[in-house]
């Protein structure tokens, strides 16, 4: 069963650490190497230097870079991320607070979109070369063309400003009239969520048909696909159950590695409209020089990713049984 | 006479050299021109190429152009009834001329998207090569030597740049270096050339096994010269593709940090427009100012995937 050898997991396992400390490192840098301090925006001009000194002191920022550092890199393994400066409060208590709100959001949009792509991507790619193809594959470049932010503003445009249907802010109705039972505040969620979701969705779906295309079309040329073929299947069921299924297998992959860039697509869509998530919180947090927050958002996400690209290795193997790992032949 | 005669045999041996290299391109030129889509896309940057080369040419005013008051010298200030009708939508004839409206300044629509054409070619096509130059070479040297040290340093650094999140790195990086153009387009290279590297490693991996690389091997020849004299003619076409693509994500990406306000204001952009019109909070009442901007954006982006993926096509071996 298991295609994967232990020793080249081990060694896998081991390699992921070692590049999770160097992008750590490389994070301690950058962040330090930004211009301006998180302590200058708590300064009031009427501090002593005495002051400012002791809030330096407080911050640990007198001690030798290389404590910090150490300091940085050994809080960081046993999960203790610091205090927010700007916010006031224990960086993981904000991510904490933030996470769901982003999951919410994001993680249905993503089911959506790994819905309609690869499905459209199986008609395309089945289908290569026909004016059907042709055209709807250009139109759908023409859409993943667009500017995140232009499209979430026409879409609030038309349905909030003009026909004034659909919220274009804030993920609550703010001082509501309802009772807080589950099913209003999942109503109103919900509510809230429809214009974001649906400018994500508009766009995202392009990126796996992108993906669903290329291998569709590679299949086709398949001996089982011949094999369905000849059996009497009809085109329908030999496109579905046949060629899709062993088409998907990079669509997943995919589909991992971008659930981890999730996060980072969300900085924009969040700040378009007002949803208090990850996204905005990272943002604010670079442009207000507020490191151990950027930090800490910086490290999970690099987290995510290393542990998501070391995932799909693995799962593929599962996927695929042709496909093998660390087995010198 | 001697040297006349080598001429004459040099102009020979080019020629030999060079006609199946063209005879080629015209072959994949006729297939390219099959797909409508990468023929459109190829007109649509000719136009924004026009437009770069002779901004004034095309445009209705010249930058300075202030609706009311017309070209400088302006020997009037708007009156404030003049004020309160900006910004204005498209108009014709008198008192001014702006087919697309102007902005809350009077400044022409128009005239500001034709003029900014330059900016972002600029940008797309300068972060393209640029990631292009550092991922399809990495590429190559990690792949041809894979499974050595070589290629698990570079697959290393490359899993290291996976790690760090696309549009906070590049806030951070223009932070850091300051909000300049150039600095934009080195920060937008500096994250996109992973998945070139991927690819071409990926692709020369498979060339590497192809017996004319043997059969060069056994024939003496060094390292470099296989690597540029056999595999990259092969890996070209190729990194064409990611070329085309990279230029659409850099004018994409540009457009979003443009959103975020980190962009060079002192340069005429679209992002910059549409920053602008969220700056003075007229995104809902001035479509003309809102649109042709975005549309902009979205057709040069097209344009390059459009052709990036034709090339795709063209290039695709198994068809």
């Amino acid at each position: 069963m298991t295609r994967i050898s232990g020793r080249y997991l081990a060694k896998r396992v081991v390699v992921s650490y070692l590049t999770l400390l160097v992008i750590m490192s490389l994070l301690f840098v950058l962040l330090r190497s930004m211009p301006g301090s998180f302590v200058s925006s708590m300064i009031d001009p009427g501090m002593t230097a005495e002051q400012v000194e002791r809030i330096r002191q407080e911050w640990g920022l007198n001690e030798p870079l290389w404590k910090q550092y150490v300091n940085f890199m050994v809080n960081y393994q046993t999960g203790n991320f610091g205090r927010s400066p700007t916010n006031n409060a224990q960086v993981w208590d904000l991510v904490i607070r933030r996470m769901p709100r982003t999951i919410v959001l994001f993680g249905s949009t993503f089911l959506v979109g790994f819905v309609i792509g690869p499905l459209v991507g199986m008609y395309l790619g089945w289908w290569r070369g026909s004016t059907k193809d042709k055209g709807i594959f250009s139109t759908s470049l023409f859409v993943y063309s667009m500017p995140a932010f232009w499209i979430s503003w026409l879409f609030i445009w038309v349905f909030n400003y003009e026909l004034g249907w659909l919220p274009s802010a804030y993920m609550f109705t703010q001082f509501p009239e309802f009772e807080w039972t589950a099913f209003t505040i999942m109503r109103d969620v919900l509510y809230h969520m429809a214009l974001p979701m649906m400018s994500l969705v508009f766009i995202g779906w392009v990126g796996s048909m992108l993906i669903m295309r290329p291998t569709m079309n590679n299949v086709t040329d398949e001996g089982y696909v011949f094999l369905a073929r000849a059996k009497g299947l009809s085109e329908r069921t030999v496109m579905i159950k046949h060629a899709a299924r062993n088409a998907l297998i990079p669509v997943v992959t995919g589909a991992i590695i971008s659930l981890a860039f999730l996060i980072d697509g969300s900085i924009i869509i969040e700040n378009v409209f007002n949803w208090p998530g990850m996204g905005q919180l990272i943002v604010d947090a670079v442009l207000n020089r507020d490191f151990p927050v950027a930090q800490a958002t910086f490290f999970m996400i690099a987290v995510l990713v290393v542990i998501m690209r070391l995932f799909t290795d693995v799962v593929y193997t599962y996927l695929d049984p042709r496909i093998k790992f660390g087995e010198e032949s | 006479m001697a040297t006349e005669q080598r001429d004459a045999s040099n102009l020979e041996s080019f020629k030999k050299r060079w006609e199946p290299r063209i005879e080629r391109f015209r072959r994949s030129w006729g297939r390219f021109t099959e797909h409508k889509m990468g023929v459109l896309g190829l007109l649509i940057i000719l136009v924004y190429s026009l437009w770069s080369i002779a901004p004034g040419f095309f445009a209705p005013h010249s930058l300075e152009w202030v609706a009311y008051l017309g070209e400088p010298p302006h020997d009037a200030r708007l009156t404030g009834e003049q004020i309160r009708t900006l910004p204005h939508p498209p108009a014709f004839g008198d008192p001014f001329f702006a087919p697309l409206g102007t902005n809350s300044h009077g400044f022409g629509i128009l005239t500001l998207v034709i003029y900014s054409a330059s900016n972002a070619m600029y940008i797309g096509i300068a972060a393209g090569l640029l990631s292009s130059l550092v991922g399809v070479p990495l590429g190559l040297i990690s792949g041809f030597y894979g499974d050595t040290w070589i290629d698990e340093t570079i697959q290393r650094v490359v899993d290291v740049m996976y790690g760090l999140p696309f549009l906070p790195f590049l806030i951070v990086l223009v932070a850091i270096r300051g909000i300049s153009t150039t600095n934009i387009i080195i920060g937008i290279a500096v994250t996109s050339w992973l998945n070139n590297c991927i690819t071409i490693r990926g692709e020369t991996l498979s060339l590497r096994e192809r017996s004319y690389v043997e059969s060069a091997k056994v024939a003496g020849a060094s390292d470099t010269r296989i690597i540029f004299r056999h595999i990259m003619p092969n890996i070209l076409p190729l990194s064409f593709v990611f070329l085309a693509q990279d230029a659409a994500g850099a004018i994409l990406a540009q457009a979003a940090l443009a959103y975020l306000g980190l962009a060079d204001f002192t340069a005429i952009s679209w992002g910059i427009m549409l920053e602008n019109i969220k700056a003075e909070g007229y995104v809902f009442e001035a479509w003309w100012w809102l649109i042709p901007p975005g549309l902009a954006i979205t057709l040069l982006a097209a344009a390059f995937y459009f052709i990036g993926f034709s090339m795709e096509d063209v290039t695709n071996p198994q068809r």
